[in-house]
């Protein structure tokens, strides 16, 4: 696992607590060192910082992402939203809001890793709770009790469920379902979800599957 | 006038050469009605001269056809009502055809002066529009009413923060300046009226007034008429310059507007980054802080039971910290005053979004919803309305005991959401009730005392209201929100496109 932020604190404290947590971390302090790492070490994840002296965390990114198949999870003491999403849809994972405690981080880093070994496992029924997604059949199901959907929102269901724990971005969703001519009307997937909810029997104010993620976007829980 | 008598000469010399004419012509032959000859000769005379050589002419043609001509020849002699009425047939045609002509040249006169004035109006107006300085360019507008003989004195004055200041053109005295305002201040003219683009001169008891003002879109011009003097035409020209000078000071109140439009947001460009970097330095080190305290909470750190709870403690309390700078930094932000992202959304959306932040916190409670599945969209921005929601559950959370439950519901009220967040926990001081709301005012040492001064500042910039009242269960916290207005028809466009 590495590490890339550059306060040498961070640094040190991650290393510590993730070595508890039987991580193997290694800690960097430069993008230019980030990507070095990552091709020669080549690690399963990577903990990126977006607020990065010299080659930002953004570029970053954008360097690392050809280049590796690890789990990125971006990691930024700014709690803006426009960020996360900048992030994600440059090919994030996840993202963690600096303070936080290494539990928390360890559980969101455990739950992108065993979200990646479930998706290439080629199984054709994607489940989240009693929810059943068979992509075969587009059949889904609440309980075993069939659900009829609508083409868009079985899509943007499918779209959700093939990315299950990870926040989706409405831009990415848009794009998914509607095509890149959609781009930019949030309100088409908030409707939809509201449809599709609805249809899944799911209280949008206590959700059992499809999260609102504030400002971001959607998740179904995995 | 020097040349006048040459028309004269011409007119006498004309009869007698029609005469002359006439004369040869009856020596060959008698032809009658020759005398028509001599209204060609008294028509073109008042076309081109006007009534005297035309007069002249005539009497002239008159005398020279009486003499030569008419019985008894050689004697100038007026013989019966015939005779005398071809007297009068000539003059008459003098008279009128030299009116008819002077009252054409007097109109070409007029036309060509109009187009002399266009044409310096219509130079003045493009290099104007080309100068880039609108001061300058007034300066220009004033320039020319000063060349003007009927307009004694011109001045231009422009509003400038609430304030009347001089721009361009003679200097005005403090009461002409005052007056000046007043006549902005009430949107009258004094002294003076437009009428047809001709500048109108009023008298006040008789006597016309010193100095006129007319309001205009961002100033005033003032300007003093000299009606003896006035040149035709310029009072014309006079209007059309004040119409200019208006124009110039609506684009100079524009220019103003743009430049303090930009000065503002350079200004909101420099707070959010401040606030952005302060957010940086302070957060930083907390982060380093409970990272390294977490790090050491592992049961692999090795550590005894009780170091580690005193580092458990120690992360409590620098999460506190982590939380009160962000309520700091969220209460800067939002009194830098921050621009809302208002879309369409679902209440229910916007706790769930809330309550799952929460959710660590809320084991144990009870949490019942009251959110009815009919509720029309609220038009807010999505976090900061989160960011109530949150507040007040937490807040909820504090004051509810152990297994206490707490309530949030919605209704849809006088086309407003009415949302409330009720626990039950002790009840509110009646005192308190409107201080509950004041920035760093707490019941407890707990909290940072922001959270509800924050919601109260989210709730009041989407134009809602909040209070806090106490219930017969405990103390509730009530807050309104609007409702988005557009939804029914996009939502009915959305499901179009499902098929």
């Amino acid at each position: 696992m590495l590490v890339v932020d550059d306060e040498v604190e961070m640094q040190r404290a991650l290393r510590a607590g993730l070595s508890y947590h039987d991580f193997d971390v290694r800690a960097v302090g430069t993008g230019t060192a980030a990507v070095r790492e990552a091709a020669g070490w080549k690690p399963d994840v990577i903990l990126l910082d977006l607020g990065l002296p010299g080659m930002d965390g953004f570029a970053t990114l954008r360097a690392l992402r050809p280049m590796t198949r690890a789990v990125v999870i971006v990691v930024s003491v700014m709690p803006g939203e426009k960020d996360k999403v900048r992030a994600l849809d440059a090919g994030a994972d996840d993202y963690v809001v600096k303070p936080f405690g290494t539990e928390e981080l360890v559980a969101r880093i455990r739950a992108v890793l065993r979200r990646q070994a479930d998706v290439p496992s080629g199984e054709p029924v994607i489940r989240a709770g009693d929810l059943e997604i068979d992509l075969a059949r587009r059949l889904v199901s609440v309980g075993g009790q069939a659900v009829r959907l609508t083409p868009t929102e079985y899509e943007l269901l499918r779209y959700l469920a093939l990315h299950a724990g990870k926040p989706v971005t409405h831009t990415t969703l848009l794009r998914q379902v509607w095509g890149d001519y959609a781009v930019g009307d949030k309100y088409n997937t908030r409707y939809v979800v509201a449809q599709i909810r609805k249809k899944l029997g799911d209280d949008p104010a206590n959700p059992r599957y499809i999260v609102n993620e504030p400002g971001v976007g959607y998740r179904l829980e995995a | 006038m020097t040349r006048r008598p040459a028309p004269y000469a011409v007119a006498v010399g004309g009869a007698i050469a029609i005469t002359a004419a006439i004369g040869v012509v009856t020596a060959i032959g008698r032809i009658s009605g020759l005398s028509a000859f001599y209204l060609l000769l008294v028509l073109w005379l008042g076309a081109r001269w006007g009534r005297g050589p035309a007069v002249a002419g005539s009497i002239s043609a008159f005398a020279l056809y009486d003499f030569f001509f008419v019985p008894p020849v050689g004697t100038l002699t007026v013989r019966g009502p015939a005779e005398l009425l071809e007297l009068v047939v000539l003059l008459a045609v003098a008279l009128v055809t030299s009116q008819l002509a002077a009252s054409q040249r007097r109109a070409q006169a007029t036309a060509e002066a109009l187009a002399k004035d266009s044409r310096a109006l219509y130079e003045l107006a493009t290099s104007m529009l080309r100068s880039q300085d609108v001061t300058a360019a007034l300066g220009m507008v004033a320039e020319s009413a000063d060349r003007l003989k009927g307009v004694s004195r011109f001045a231009v004055v422009g509003m400038v923060s609430g304030q009347l200041v001089f721009l361009a053109g003679k200097q005005l005295s403090a009461d002409e300046m005052s007056q000046a305002q007043w006549s902005y201040a009430n949107g009258k003219a004094v002294g003076v009226a437009i009428k047809d683009g001709v500048v109108v001169p009023l008298k006040l008891h008789g006597v016309p007034t010193q100095m006129a003002y007319l309001p205009l879109a961002g100033g005033v011009a003032a300007l003093r008429v000299d009606a003896n003097n006035s040149e035709p035409g310029d009072l014309r020209t006079v209007a059309a310059l004040i119409g200019l000078a208006d124009l110039l000071l609506d684009r100079r109140r524009a220019v103003l507007e743009t430049e303090r439009a930009r000065g503002f947001e350079a200004s909101d460009r420099l707070k959010a980054a401040i606030l952005s970097s302060l957010s940086h330095e302070l957060k930083s080190p907390i982060a380093a802080l409970r990272a390294g305290l977490t790090a050491l909470t592992a049961p692999r750190a090795g550590l005894e039971p009780e170091q580690r709870e005193l580092l458990t403690d120690m992360d409590r309390q620098a999460a506190r910290l982590d939380r009160m700078v962000g309520d700091m930094l969220a209460l800067s932000r939002l009194e830098a005053g921050v621009e809302l992202d208002r879309e369409p959304h679902a209440f229910a959306d916007i706790v769930g979004g809330s309550l799952r932040g929460l959710r660590s916190q809320m084991a144990g409670h009870d949490v019942a919803l009251r959110i009815p599945d009919d509720l029309p969209p609220v038009e807010v921005d999505e976090l900061q309305a989160g960011r109530v929601v949150s507040n007040l559950v937490e807040n909820a959370l504090e004051w509810a005991p152990a297994t206490g439950a707490i309530e949030i519901g919605a209704v849809a009220r006088e086309g407003r959401l009415e949302a409330w967040v009720e626990n039950e926990g002790p009840e509110i001081a009646p005192e308190d009730l409107d201080r509950v709301f004041d920035t760093f005012w707490t019941r407890r040492a707990r909290g940072t005392g922001l959270g509800l001064a924050i919601s109260k500042r989210v709730v009041e910039a989407h134009g809602g209201t909040i209070r806090a009242e106490n219930r017969r269960r405990g103390p509730r916290f009530t807050f309104t929100l609007p409702l988005a207005g557009v939804t029914a028809g996009r939502a009915h466009a959305d499901k179009s496109t499902d098929k």
